[in-house]
């Protein structure tokens, strides 16, 4: 119980301090906005929406201002992403393309401002739910992440990147594995943390530092995304919108039982290291179409599937949020970015973070979902508009966003060309269908896995038995191997054998 | 015969991807060979033993995309990848969308490489948003064309005539840019009067750009590229001597 009073009394002070401070409002309100308007702009994402504020906040601003943008542009973007898949029926973030599956049946129907309304209230709840998860959880996982070490750490890291690039395929499980390694190998450059032996410099000295993580998270995003949107399209048919967009109680009480599934889930995929908004929705979705006594009704225009999706991925920040302020392993691309954005303030994400700076999330997490509740709500035609705008007349203004932000964190013009081999890297994986997720985690752990691995081997005179004579390193080890032999086709054979000859 | 399936093309192209994946592999093993593995001497200082090596690591990664480079490659052939890699459709080529990739990659390489560093970043960006807006907006590959030339001709300028870093203050390649961004802009408003779009491009390429600098330089108090090009260096001087003094007293 005083565990409960003693974290309560912590955010509760937190809060305060942000909610005196003028600033705060401009900072959250700004945010929000862009963040909704990255949204609901098919062709930008929310992973974007946070790099490039991440190259504007870079640490000149106080952290405490970082954070409430990044957080603000976070939280407003994945709930943005609702406004095309309802009225245009493409999805404006990956997040949001279960949301299309019932929000535009329902918009065609002449329900979308009830539509647009219980999707704002849902994102609402969604992201208070993730919230609260964030409060309670991460203290649990603080305490027991104290009793992490080398050996625990590097097996984590492995494992963030192996579960990202196996849920994050839409192809071959293995090409997110080798969009990992490529991510993996990229980390290797430069001067290695233990020796200084420099690796793959081949004589420039920008690299002896290693690939910056802003340019490369530009690169990885920003550029495919711009040269895949600059062609011509014609903007979509808009559903035009009838009623009002208010949020309506009754469903919402109705429904509560579907909206508190969903906000447990989202939040639960989130926690997973590398796993994005988008499984959670689409998890949740596919669990509120088996267990929905409407389930049938799924796809067609049903309000449950619209607050299955919709709830769950907003509920996915704040549990993406849990793995990277604990154990420094983004539980999201978009947390990724903002783990780029700690790492500019020298601040160091894992067991040793400053418990202050928790809190301070959890209070600013709060506040966005309440500014983007007020803003869905009050705005919603102003977003309505600017989905009329074509790509081609947003993006390369965009490019220009990129370059700057990109140029003006650190490393000068040798980081634009970083961001633009990355970014025409990252294209040809993209129509290749690689998951870029993986690489870009691959990246951000690469250190940390290079690290606490050759660590591990140091401390036990090179005997590998270090990885199974503690339990949680055991644990994560069988989980590794799991992950893996899941695909071998052999295994998975044998598998399917066994549970025949079971039945 | 039947168009190929969506599947089909894509193990063609992963034929392609294996191919390269595994040559990338077996170099990068091969540069991994040059970190001391055993801990051998360097400058007489001993090393460390196999398992601290700075190589293990990458040895691991590299061996492993080895590996998945191989089993991808039998995916692929296994699944006709192999068969129709060597036709237009296995490597890739569709004429307009190779054009079209074509063109903004050199758009945007001339801009990072060329203009960035060299030309005023107001007119610059200008340049590049004038460019992208008018040659993609429509589809039209004649236009693709046009303002691929002339971003090349501003970056190739600014480029070659002043490659040394030492170089990069002089203003001759702004001018240069300059002309060309407000020949385009003349251009497409001539020949697009009826357009939304097009009447918007100059108001899109003036604005955005220089509202971005300021805010970045004045406001975040960011680096911004090249300081001291034509129009930024005049507005950081007027601002710091002519604005800022108003509200420092």
């Amino acid at each position: 119980m005083d565990f409960i009073f003693s974290q309560l009394a912590g955010f509760g002070s937190a809060f305060v301090a942000l909610v005196v401070d003028p600033l705060t409002y401009a900072h959250l309100i700004i945010s929000v906005f862009l963040g909704i308007t990255f949204g609901a702009l098919p062709g930008l994402t929310a992973t974007l929406a946070v790099t490039i504020l991440t190259g504007f906040f870079g640490n000149k601003i106080p952290l405490d201002y970082s954070l409430i943008a990044l957080l603000g542009a976070y939280v407003g973007a994945i709930y943005g992403g609702s406004y095309p898949s309802i009225l245009l029926n493409i999805p404006g973030t990956a997040a949001s393309a279960a949301t299309a599956m019932d929000g535009h049946p329902l918009a065609k129907a002449g329900r979308g401002g009830e539509a647009l309304g219980l999707t704002t209230t849902a994102s609402f709840i969604g992201t208070l739910i993730g919230t609260v998860a964030l409060l309670v959880f991460v203290w649990v996982l603080l305490l027991i992440s104290q009793n992490i070490a080398s050996p625990e750490k590097a097996l984590l890291a492995l494992f963030g990147i192996l579960l990202s690039g196996t849920l994050m395929s839409e192809d071959l499980v293995i090409k997110g594995w080798i969009s990992g390694l490529i991510g993996l190998a990229m980390a290797m450059v430069g001067l290695d943390p233990l020796l200084s032996e420099p690796r793959y410099t081949f004589g420039w000295s920008y690299m002896l530092s290693g690939f910056q993580v802003v340019p490369v998270l530009m690169g990885a995003f920003a550029v495919p995304q711009i040269i895949d949107g600059m062609r011509h399209m014609n903007v979509g048919q808009m559903v035009a919108l009838h009623g009002r967009i208010l949020p309506n109680l009754a469903s919402v009480r109705r429904y509560m039982p579907t909206i508190s599934r969903s906000g447990v889930i989202g939040t639960g995929v989130g926690a997973l290291p590398g796993v994005g908004e988008d499984v959670a929705g689409w998890v949740s979705y596919g669990v509120g179409k088996t267990v929905s006594k409407e389930g049938d009704k799924f796809g067609k225009g049903s309000l449950e599937g619209l607050l299955s999706s919709e709830t769950a991925n907003n509920a996915c920040i704040g549990g993406a949020l849990i793995p990277l302020l604990v154990l420094g392993i983004p539980g999201s691309p978009p947390a990724a970015a903002l783990m780029g954005a700690f790492k500019i303030n020298n601040v160091i994400p894992g067991p040793t973070i400053d418990p202050d700076i928790i809190l301070r999330v959890v209070a600013i997490m709060v506040l966005a979902s309440f500014t983007m509740f007020i803003l869905g709500l009050f705005t919603a035609k102003f977003f309505i508009k600017i989905l009329r705008i074509p790509q081609t007349v947003f993006l390369p203004i965009v490019m220009v966003l990129t370059a700057i932000g990109s140029f003006s964190v650190g490393g000068g013009i040798n980081d634009l060309y970083l961001m633009l081999g990355v970014g025409f890297v990252a294209y040809f994986m993209n129509m290749m269908k690689y998951p870029i997720a993986p690489l870009v985690i691959g990246v951000i752990l690469g250190g940390l896995f290079d690290e606490t691995f050759r660590r591990s081997l140091f401390l036990s005179d090179g005997s590998l038995g270090v990885f199974v004579s503690r339990p949680g390193a055991a644990v994560l080890l069988a989980l590794n191997i799991a992950l893996i032999a899941a695909q071998i086709p052999m295994l998975k054979l044998g598998f399917a054998r066994l549970r025949g000859k079971e039945v | 015969m039947n168009s190929p399936t969506e599947q089909e093309i894509l193990r063609a192209r992963d034929f392609w991807g294996a191919i390269v994946l595994f040559f990338l592999s077996v170099f990068f093993l091969w540069r991994t060979s040059f970190i001391p593995l055993f801990g051998q001497n360097r400058a007489g200082v001993s090393g460390a033993d196999w398992y601290n090596s700075a190589a293990l690591v990458p040895f691991g990664i590299f061996g492993a995309l080895l590996v998945l480079s191989l089993v991808l490659m039998n995916i692929s052939i296994k699944a006709g990848g192999a068969r129709l890699a060597l036709t237009r459709i296995g490597i890739g080529w569709n004429r307009s969308e190779a054009l079209r990739f074509s063109t903004l990659a050199l758009i945007l390489f001339f801009y990072i490489v060329g203009l960035v560093p060299r030309v005023d970043f107001i007119i610059g960006s200008g340049l590049l948003i004038t460019a992208l807006i008018f040659g993609y907006h429509g589809g039209r590959s004649d236009r693709m064309i046009l303002v691929t030339l002339i971003v090349a001709i501003a970056g190739l300028y600014a480029f070659a005539a002043h490659l040394p870093r030492s170089e990069w203050k002089a203003h001759d390649d702004d001018w240069v840019a300059l002309a060309l961004w407000f020949g385009l802009t003349l251009w497409v408003l001539a020949t697009n009067r009826k357009d939304r779009v097009a009447r918007a491009i100059p108001i899109i390429a003036i604005l955005a750009p220089t509202l971005l600098v300021l805010a970045m330089a004045f406001g975040f108090r960011q680096n911004v590229p090249n300081r001291s090009g034509l129009l930024f260096s005049q507005i950081e001087y007027h601002y710091f001597v002519n604005i800022k003094p108003l509200w420092s007293r």
